[in-house]
């Protein structure tokens, strides 16, 4: 049989469709927001009020990400519901019990200190990976 | 748990994606129940009843498991 995992990420009813894209809208906003804000402070462009101003508008844009998360994750059908509550499980417990894992291992010296950036990053990809997962599983 | 779900269907000439329709569900949702990788909540078994117009114990089986 054919893997209509990917397919069936991006079919559904129109409803999740809209959703859908409103999530990808504003995470595509908050992402440039991240990055312009980011290189802005660390190539110092922005005076520290631009800095500022930069934070909260980059937090307002991730405020209503979630909020477009969690509207799709109200109004989806149940099976995608089920499926990206296991992923969102799945992300957060990588994310925490692996980066506090790797934490001690940095305390114990085993492994280089790598600061707490990536583990959000593994989060951010883990949960994409999940859903893609949870959608094979139930295809 | 058992289902009549795709005799159902095919009993009506519909595809699993005017069922999904139907039942305001994804088409991967009605896959899902029909193979019986996944079993509906109670308010969506009653929308499977009322759409096919029959009971939900002529629908699903609870007896049977998978």
């Amino acid at each position: 049989m054919a893997d209509n995992s990917f397919r069936d990420l991006c079919s559904g009813p129109q409803r999740d469709r809209r959703n859908q894209w409103r999530i990808m809208l504003w995470t595509f906003l908050w992402a440039c927001s991240f990055v312009a804000v980011t290189l802005g402070i660390k190539r110092q462009w922005l005076p520290f009020g631009g800095a500022l101003t930069g934070v909260i508008a980059t937090s307002l844009l991730g405020l209503a990400t979630v909020h477009a998360y969690r509207r799709f994750l109200n109004e989806t059908d149940e099976l995608r519901r089920k499926i990206e509550v296991e992923a969102l499980a799945l992300a957060f417990g990588i994310g925490a019990f692996g980066g506090l894992s790797y934490w001690l291992l940095e305390l114990s010296g085993a492994v280089p200190a790598t600061g707490f950036v990536w583990i959000f990053l593994v989060m951010i990809v883990a949960h994409p990976v999940a859903v893609l997962i949870g959608l094979r599983r139930y295809s | 748990m058992k289902n009549r779900l795709k005799v159902l269907r095919a009993e009506r000439d519909w595809s699993q994606a005017d069922l999904a329709h139907r039942l305001e569900v994804s088409r991967q949702t009605v896959n899902a129940i029909e193979t019986g990788k996944y079993d509906p909540s109670l308010p969506l078994a009653f929308r499977v009843s009322r759409v096919f117009g029959k009971s939900i114990e002529e629908i699903f089986d609870p007896e049977e498991s998978r």
